[in-house]
């Protein structure tokens, strides 16, 4: 018989389910499918998840402090996707502390001007898309929005002109390496302790929010603290879908969006069908011209800023500092652009959302959006084996 | 394999560089790699972590190993096939 106590049990699980949860890495698959059982949960508790609008109301603050713009833009603690996206960046600092990976990173003068620069076009391509790669693709494929599969085409081709543009750069402007310091033995030991305090003043925010009557907006900080993560703690990349097919024929993320896709969709079908949610609920993008072109801008600018509207945040949350420029930069012109097309009455010659099931029906709808998706995974897994899409 | 004792053929600095440049130069510095000869990288981009060993399994080379070294950067080792 073993002399072993409750408590002494209780510890030695406490420690194995923490180098599960914050010291190993999680596969991608399964970040697949907790991303997209977390974004059902956001359209069951308000409404499609998406990241640019959050970017757009920081850039409106920034504009409003230097005196462009006089009404004054949503407050960040009130609006419910920069609230969502705010979350989605602690989250990911929680967990990059918890795992004693967090350490801020410099980058050599030309990553920062490239993260401005990348920065720039994906807050174009987001305005023109109505939305990022989560809001104009992910969110709004599986959301039975004809635009989310234009903006899937239009980051395809955006990513396959920013690898030739990094390919180019590569043979034409040589970078050196910057040293970086280890982190020391101190504040190694002390990440998890600011970690475990950041995630109970998460937990406390949603209470607060509660006793304001803003359960809702609890709910999303926390829905997005759960994404970021997740997202770090698998490094889930919607970029690599995207680029690697071409760059090495890697098709792992591919596999990893389509499934994840298939999961998000299909849940929305059946809130969608069963008129949980509203069908129209999320079927606002500009299908197909903005859609298409500002997917293909955006697709570019992820490439030269090495990370899209998500992972963006979540690198910022591990301490990537050139994405702190990215952001900054995303949002200003996303901003700015939104701005510019609404006052000259261009927005809406951009497209408009394109319901699937109002023109194919249910019972079509359904089969064609799983059969899409898997074809896409199959193609990438054919290229992965003949590296036909390579062009490097 | 005691990697720090590998003698590589030629040695890639990728510190400060982000996804996806680390592997992009990885990919590029290994076409000048003779076969049977090593590549070694320097790297301090956490995803390369990911990215490089399992870039280096494919298409007949084979990933060494890597260990994170005192100055702050990841060795990472890739034979040639």
């Amino acid at each position: 018989m073993s002399s072993v106590s409750f408590w002494s049990s209780l510890k030695e699980e406490a420690r194995k389910n923490y180098i599960a949860i914050f010291e190993q890495e999680w596969p991608t698959w399964l970040a697949g499918i907790f991303l997209a059982l977390v974004a059902l949960l956001i359209f069951l508790w308000k409404g499609p998840w998406g990241v640019a609008a959050g970017y757009r109301n920081v850039g409106d603050w920034i504009f409003y402090f230097g005196g462009v713009g006089e009404d004054r833009p949503y407050s960040p603690l009130l609006h419910p996707i920069t609230l969502t996206s705010g979350g989605l960046l602690i989250g990911a600092f929680v967990s990059a502390l918890m795992s004693r990976q967090f350490k801020l990173h410099k980058a050599p003068p030309l990553e920062y001007a490239k993260s401005a620069i990348g920065g720039v076009f994906m807050g174009a391509g987001a305005v023109l898309a109505a939305g990022c790669n989560v809001g104009g693709f992910y969110t709004a494929a599986a959301m039975l929005d004809l635009g989310g599969v234009a903006m899937m085409a239009g980051l395809i081709i955006g990513a396959w002109i920013g690898l030739r543009y990094l390919l180019w750069e590569m043979e034409h402007v040589p970078q050196k390496g910057v040293v970086q310091h280890p982190p020391s033995d101190k504040w190694l030991g002390v990440q998890p302790y600011i970690g475990g305090t950041t995630m109970f003043l998460v937990i406390a925010a949603f209470y607060l929010y509660s006793v304001f009557d803003n359960t809702e907006l609890g709910g999303l900080l926390f829905f997005g603290f759960l994404i970021g993560l997740i997202m770090h703690r698998s490094r889930f990349c919607f970029v690599r879908a995207f680029r690697c097919p071409f760059m090495t024929g890697d098709a792992e993320m591919v596999k990893v969006v389509a499934m994840s896709l298939v999961i998000y969709g299909m849940g929305t079908a059946v809130i969608k069908w069963a008129w949980i949610q509203e069908p129209s609920m999320g079927v606002s993008h500009n299908f197909w011209m903005g859609s298409l072109f500002g997917g293909a801008i955006f697709g570019v600018g992820m490439l030269i800023a090495g990370g899209c509207a998500s992972s963006t945040l979540w690198r910022i949350g591990e301490g990537q500092t050139k994405m702190v420029v990215t952001l900054i930069a995303f949002a200003l012109t996303n901003s700015l652009l939104a701005r510019t097309l609404k006052s000259f009455e261009l927005y809406d010659k951009m497209g408009q959302g394109l319901f699937i099931p109002d023109t194919l029906t249910w019972y079509v709808t359904v089969p064609i959006f799983i059969v899409f998706f898997v074809f896409w995974a199959f193609v990438a897994i054919w290229n992965e084996k003949s590296e036909k899409l390579v062009i490097f | 394999m005691d990697l720090k004792n590998l003698m590589p053929f030629s040695v890639l600095d990728a510190r400060g560089l982000t996804c996806p440049m680390p592997l992009l130069k990885t990919k590029k510095e290994l076409k000048a790699v003779p076969e049977g000869e090593i590549l070694e990288i320097w790297g301090t981009d956490p995803g390369s972590k990911n990215d490089i060993p399992h870039f280096g399994d494919r298409g007949g080379n084979s990933f060494l190993g890597l260990f994170d070294d005192d100055e702050g950067y990841t060795r990472y080792f890739i034979r040639k096939g």
